[in-house]
């Protein structure tokens, strides 16, 4: 994911607003690139603006003020039948008056295809999808799972340009889901066809995606690799919203950081005045737990509230400076531990991340 | 979890078992016992007393005989449904006068109900998409059209195409009679009985019958086809739009396939509730396209006063109407099984 300016066939959004007729701003100057070939996870929690983006691009909405160009064109005011996006709905949309057959080859009929030829392309994309055996059945008969995987098929069967799916997997339940966000992004891989899905799941849009948009309140909050957003999150927002971490306020002293009467020094200095109130992260897997009593000034002392096993990690909930931390650790080999214990936390330098505390109103 | 002895609690299933004295317990076990096995034929009697008896006492008077100068004596004869197909004549002639008035009655029924459903889906469909309060509005406008009796309709729309002050004055004054005559269309519209040789001319024609039918039924289609309106899914539409359906095919291939049982469902109750108009064809109606409706009245009620004759009409009306609804019944159910 890029914040550049796109390149080939890739979608560029370029200063995007949205504001509804009742004054509410669901999305505030959006600036994105979507790389051509690429899975794009739209991530954020309900109502941060990212379904009402994705209905724009599809043109199912209009911007209020903003560009969209789509290799090099300008489609900002293009309607959706034009544009030739293959979508798929959260509700997946498929016509109940229509067998699953037809339902695939909709997109040809309507453009005229000959019977033939639309009968041939619907029961290739059912095969693609592992439905041809069920393309003679009313869309009633099929299962949660065999109607996202017609949504699917009917979605590509006009070759789409894009390929954009708003929340397709919140109607499956957990396993059908794991399968299906494998199965789709082994699809993707295969058309190599640039693909946006819309999730407020983030280990969806880890699993699955090439680059993701954080978004927050109609604003992109960070855009970049799953890696990279995970491990290096530039909010306090996102480093809570991507994954689980350990968030504990601050103030900054000549460079560095003091939490809980413990001086911390993050390996890049915080660029914060002397007394700013900030707010320190760091991840559970990378925070370290000492139950001896070797002592150190940037150790913050703790009590053990719980312990998780969680087959190959450990989760321990911990409680330190009236805040609730967690650290993993590896179930092999580790220490037994029990609440009530007196343990000290290490958030090694180079695992720190230091943001503006975000005070509430 | 504290050790002090406490008293158990009396259990509820004791309070919920203790026998009802015995007079209550006899009322209360026997009567709904006794009435359950009377229910259904009670309901069947009932629905047959309604419904069926009148029905086989009208069929009955159809064979009953005519006495001339009174009413009619028990019989099991045909004459009067002889007259309504070839008339009283036959062999030596045959007149076809019924029913071509019968042709009338589900012509003006067919085209009202088609014509006001067609109307309505359009107008039904804008309103869903309005704001609650401005369907509401809407709503309360529509029922009170539907208030209106069929007389006052009428009456208004007698005055609005009246030949001096209605319509055609108002087109007379615009100069579009004037346009017409200059080229050509007059000849035309005086073969369809919509002008005379010197103006416009709506009442008794067929135009003002269809127009007043129409108007007449157009709020019940609204209010009927406005549950299915509004409770389509909105997705259905748009995912037809991004895979390339431009509006009117959105409308031909989406939303008039997901609501044709209610449409059709909607016309066949117009259609029916159309056989039956009576005041509109007798104010509308030139003398030979009159329906079935007046001509059952003139029988029974009119100089006449032939009851057999009345009734074989409405026999034929109600036999050839529940024909045409059964018709269109297996119709809709095979389209459904093909689709």
């Amino acid at each position: 994911m890029t914040t550049s300016t796109g390149s080939g066939q890739g979608l560029e959004l370029k200063n995007v607003n949205k504001t509804f007729a009742d004054g509410t701003t669901a999305l505030d100057d959006i600036n994105l690139s979507f790389p051509e070939g690429e899975l794009t996870a739209l991530l954020g929690p309900s109502g941060c603006g990212k379904t009402t983006l994705l209905r724009i691009i599809a043109g199912l909405e209009s911007a209020s003020t903003g560009t969209l160009i789509l290799g090099g064109s300008d489609i900002t005011t293009m309607p959706a039948y034009q544009r030739r996006f293959g979508m798929v709905f959260q509700s997946f949309a498929l016509f109940p008056h229509l067998s699953v057959e037809d339902n695939v080859a909709y997109a040809l009929s309507i453009s005229g295809v000959d019977k033939t030829v639309r009968r041939k392309r619907a029961l290739e994309l059912l095969d693609l999808v592992k439905l041809a055996p069920l393309h003679a059945r009313r869309i009633g008969e099929l299962s949660g799972g065999q109607k996202q995987r017609v949504a699917i098929a009917r979605a590509l069967a006009q070759e789409p340009r894009l390929f954009l799916l708003d929340e397709p997997m919140s109607a499956l339940d957990a396993q059908l889901r794991e399968e299906m966000q494998i199965e789709l992004r082994l699809l993707q891989q295969e058309l190599g066809i640039t693909t946006i899905v819309v999730t407020h799941d983030q280990r969806e849009a880890m699993s699955m995606a090439d680059s993701i948009v954080v978004m927050s309140a109609g604003h992109v909050e960070q855009t970049g690799s799953p890696q990279a957003v995970y491990s290096s999150p530039r909010s306090s927002f996102v480093a809570s919203f991507i994954g689980k971490t350990n968030l504990l306020e601050g103030v900054v002293h000549d460079r560095q950081v003091e939490v809980a009467g413990v001086r911390l020094t993050p390996s890049s200095p915080p660029s914060f005045i002397n007394g700013a109130r900030v707010t320190v992260g760091c991840r559970p897997e990378r925070t370290i737990l000492h139950t001896d009593s070797q002592s150190s000034d940037q150790f913050i002392p703790a009590s053990v509230k719980l312990v998780r096993d969680i087959g190959p990690v450990r989760e321990v909930y911990l409680d330190a400076d009236d805040r609730q931390l967690i650290c993993e650790l590896p179930s092999a080999g580790a220490t037994r531990l029990s609440p009530g214990d007196a343990v000290r936390i290490e958030m090694p330098s180079e695992a720190l991340h230091v943001y503006p505390r975000q005070e509430s109103a | 979890m504290s050790t002090h002895a406490r008293k158990a609690p009396e259990p509820v299933a004791s309070v919920i078992t203790k026998p009802l004295p015995a007079g209550l317990q006899e009322t209360a076990s026997s009567e709904p016992v006794m009435l359950r096995p009377l229910l259904l034929p009670l309901l069947i009697g009932a629905t047959c007393l309604l419904c069926l008896l009148p029905f086989a006492l009208v069929l009955v008077i159809s064979l009953g005989e005519k006495i001339e100068g009174a009413a009619w004596q028990w019989a099991l004869d045909f004459s009067q449904y002889r007259r309504f197909f070839v008339g009283l004549e036959w062999p030596d002639s045959v007149s076809f006068l019924y029913s071509q008035k019968l042709f009338y009655s589900f012509y003006y029924a067919t085209v009202g109900a088609v014509l006001a459903v067609t109307l309505a889906f359009p107008f039904t469909w804008l309103m869903t998409r309005q704001s609650r309060q401005l369907q509401t509005v809407w709503l309360v406008v529509l029922l009170s059209i539907v208030s209106l009796s069929e007389v006052f309709v009428v009456m208004g729309w007698d005055v609005l195409l009246s030949n001096r002050s209605g319509l055609p004055m108002v087109l007379r004054e615009a100069g579009v009679t004037g346009w017409l005559k200059d080229n050509g269309f007059f000849p035309l519209l005086r073969e369809w009985g919509l002008a005379n040789p010197r103006d416009l001319k709506f009442k008794t024609s067929g135009f003002a019958v269809i127009l007043t039918m129409t108007y007449l039924v157009w709020p019940y289609a609204v209010i009927l086809l406005f549950p299915p309106l509004s409770r389509m899914d909105n997705s259905l539409m748009e995912a037809a739009q991004t895979m390339g359906a431009r509006p009117m095919t959105v409308v031909r291939t989406v939303i008039l396939p997901s609501i044709r049982i209610p449409l059709m469902g909607t016309t066949l109750l117009l259609f029916v509730f159309l056989l039956g108009v009576y005041v509109t064809v007798s104010v509308f109606a030139a003398p030979p396209q009159q329906t079935l409706t007046l001509s059952i009245y003139q029988s029974i009620r009119g100089a006449t006063l032939n009851a057999p004759f009345g009734a074989a009409q409405a026999v034929v009306l109600l036999v050839s109407a529940c024909l045409c609804l059964g018709a269109s019944h297996y119709l809709a159910n095979r389209s459904k099984s093909r689709s």
